[in-house]
């Protein structure tokens, strides 16, 4: 059952552990006004256990938005994936910090994260600091990181077909989002999805 | 495959020169006395003992991913000669053209076949700079640090310490306080440098360390390659190389600068090596200019190095290309920073760590743009190889962005070398350890295209001489 987190002003400190062969989902938010300061610790303490941790956040105003997770592969035969992608504007400033954590007898280890940005307005920061420590050598891992803009090609296409600028931005930023929002249980999807609809055309 | 996996350092052997030292510890004195010795003027004293002064207030650097034995600096000597002759001989000590002969240095001018200008340098002093005639012609100026400060003081004032400032970090302060010599190079405006400029670094002497210091200005519109590559002998102490080199890249101006770094690095059980705590930045500080780093790291016990630029000048751009491998007990935390500061600047990253035994090899990287890096532009990929389950390989990058127009991505891998590839060479008569070196090679292809000639074929070998052992 993926658990979905809408995350509130303040801080966030979750330690989760996975057991053997279980598997555990997750999706964070974070609207516009919040400002949060999260703290992930993932423990995969059985062997043949996953975790997929997916995370949004659209920041307009002034808020500080921190994420910092660490993915800890103890055992053997662990899964991890991680997508947390972000959109950025005002004054506002995210840092986001991942790290997954192989030791050495976790062999047969697939992790895999990705932090995504999108940068609106000259005020607002992004840092990101994705990290791999890896002492087992059967594994896969891998992380991306980007801090970009909108496209201004696919912007034309839009315009060119009759959608204004305003909302070819939002249809841009709103399928930016999606892959994270996919992850959420089609029964809450709908009202989130309105959620961000909302929030990023208020930015 | 076992006798295979036995290959010792090559460079390992110890050249019977008659030395000069000066007493072992470090204290304003000392520096006095390394500062007569190469006959300085008062300047330079100066500078030397201001970044004493500031070297004794700061911390070690405990932020990498290193596991560093305490080091003493009492117990170096900081500046180790071979003896001069009652009048210093103009032809170079046989001895001494031997070991760099051994090296495989064209030290001779007989050997203008292979097109390159060397400048080497024996523990502290830089023993002789071929091809300065020719160069002299174009107005290029290449010669040993010491040697540009007395000829050229107008030049070296204007421009030391103004990429690395004497306090810019620990290591960086002790070789300003303590440097022995170096190259010096000044590429004059819109002189395309005919040849490729080289330097040869060697540590010889027992208990020393080497602190050698480059300095690099290519003025408006020039073109300059220049390569660097060290070795030392081995022996059961660890010994310390802390250099510094600044780049300056005026507007238009092209600078590449390639390492191939081959220190002892300490025996199978991680006994010896050098300790190479190296800070190497380059400024693009003109319009246009470009700067591009390759280095192949495969010696030292311990490299902490991070070749950095900082891209001042619009539309300027820059690359750095590096392969690191660790074998046995080493440790390596390399990488490079990228400061995006003017318009439409540009960077590139490409990294391969390679680890095998029981090595560390951590690859730690910072872009940075600025709020006035308008469509300033990143790519780096980094990408880590294991060989083997005793080590370990870690990928630290830090990415800030201020600027909306600018956009940065990054990527890194981590796998080891798959069993299908190897399986597909040995079924085809390639042993284990030669397809290891072919994957290794193929992998770091990218990275070796770019390394001049000269380097190339060398690199090539040596990342198959250090992983020999390293299969099986």
């Amino acid at each position: 059952m993926t658990e979905v987190i809408i995350v509130s002003d303040g801080q966030l400190v979750r330690n989760i552990e996975v057991q053997s062969g279980q598997r555990k989902d997750m999706v964070l938010l974070v609207y516009p006004g919040v400002s949060c300061d999260v703290k992930l610790d993932v423990r995969l303490a059985g062997e043949g256990a996953e975790a997929n941790i997916y995370g949004a956040y659209v920041c307009g105003g002034e808020e500080r938005v921190k994420i910092a997770v660490d993915m800890h592969h103890d055992l053997p035969h662990c899964n991890s994936r991680q997508l947390f992608k972000g959109i950025a504007g005002g004054t506002s400033k995210v840092d986001f910090y991942g790290k997954i954590i192989v030791v050495q007898d976790a062999q047969r280890t697939e992790a895999y994260q990705e932090n995504h940005n999108l940068l609106l307005s000259d005020g607002a920061k992004v840092d990101t600091k994705p990290q791999l420590e890896i002492y087992a050598d059967d594994v896969k891992c891998s992380h991306g990181a980007t801090i970009g803009r909108l496209n201004e090609e696919e912007q034309f296409y839009m315009r060119s077909r009759g959608i204004t600028l305003e909302d070819a931005r939002v249809l841009q930023m709103i399928s930016f989002i999606a892959p994270v929002l996919e992850n959420i249980p089609e029964d809450e999807r709908e009202a989130v999805a309105a959620k961000f609809e909302e929030a990023v055309r208020s930015i | 495959m076992e006798g295979l996996a036995d290959k010792e350092y090559e460079h390992g052997f110890v050249t019977d020169v008659e030395q000069e030292f000066i007493p072992k510890g470090l204290n304003e004195d000392i520096i006095r006395l390394i500062s007569a010795k190469k006959e300085e003027p008062e300047w330079m004293l100066e500078f030397r003992l201001e970044a004493f002064r500031r070297w004794q207030k700061m911390p070690l650097p405990k932020w990498a991913h290193l596991d560093i034995p305490e080091i003493d600096f009492q117990d170096i000597i900081y500046y180790a000669a071979p003896k001069k002759a009652e009048d210093r001989p103009k032809e170079i000590d046989p001895e001494l053209a031997k070991t760099f002969d051994k090296l495989g240095i064209p030290l001779h001018e007989r050997e203008a076949l292979a097109g390159v200008a060397v400048d080497a340098v024996f523990d502290s002093v830089s023993v002789t700079t071929t091809f300065r005639s020719a160069l002299a012609e174009k107005g290029i100026i290449f010669c040993s640090f010491s040697e540009a400060v007395k000829e050229h003081p107008d030049l070296v004032r204007k421009y030391l310490a103004s990429v690395v400032p004497v306090g810019d970090n620990f290591y960086a302060a002790l070789n300003s306080a303590v440097f022995s010599d170096g190259s010096f190079v000044y590429i004059p405006k819109g002189v395309r440098c005919p040849m490729e400029l080289s330097s040869y670094f060697r540590i010889n002497a027992a208990g020393t360390g080497q602190f050698e210091r480059t300095l690099i200005v290519a003025d408006e519109g020039s073109y300059v390659s220049y390569m660097e590559g060290c070795t030392a002998p081995m022996r059961d102490e660890n010994q310390l190389h802390a250099a510094v080199v600044e780049i300056i890249v005026e507007k238009d101006a092209e600078v590449k600068y390639s390492t191939v770094q081959n220190w002892y690095p300490g025996d199978k059980e991680g006994k010896g090596g050098i300790y190479n705590f190296v800070t190497k930045r380059g400024i693009c500080k003109g319009s246009g200019s470009h700067l591009s780093w390759t280095q192949v790291e495969t010696g030292s016990a311990i490299t902490w190095k991070y070749p950095s630029t900082i891209l001042k000048g619009d539309n300027s751009s820059s690359e750095f290309y590096s392969v690191a491998v660790t074998n046995n007990y080493q440790q390596a935390d390399t990488g490079t920073k990228m400061i995006h500061i003017g318009r439409n600047t540009r960077s590139r990253i490409i990294s391969k760590g390679i680890s095998a035994g029981r090595s560390q090899n951590s690859y730690r990287g910072l872009v940075k743009m600025m709020p006035g890096a308008d469509n300033a532009r990143n790519f780096s990929q980094c990408d880590s190889l294991l060989i083997g389950d005793k080590c370990g390989a870690h990928t630290f990058p830090y990415i800030e962005n201020a600027n909306k127009t600018a956009v940065v991505e990054h990527e890194a891998t981590t796998s080891k070398i798959s069993e299908d590839q190897l399986f597909y060479c040995n079924q085809r008569g390639i042993g284990p350890e030669e397809a290891v070196g072919l994957i290794v090679n193929g992998y770091a292809r990218e990275v070796l295209a770019k390394l001049p000639m000269e380097f190339a074929v060398e690199a090539q070998k040596l990342l198959q001489v250090s992983l020999e052992g390293s299969v099986g």
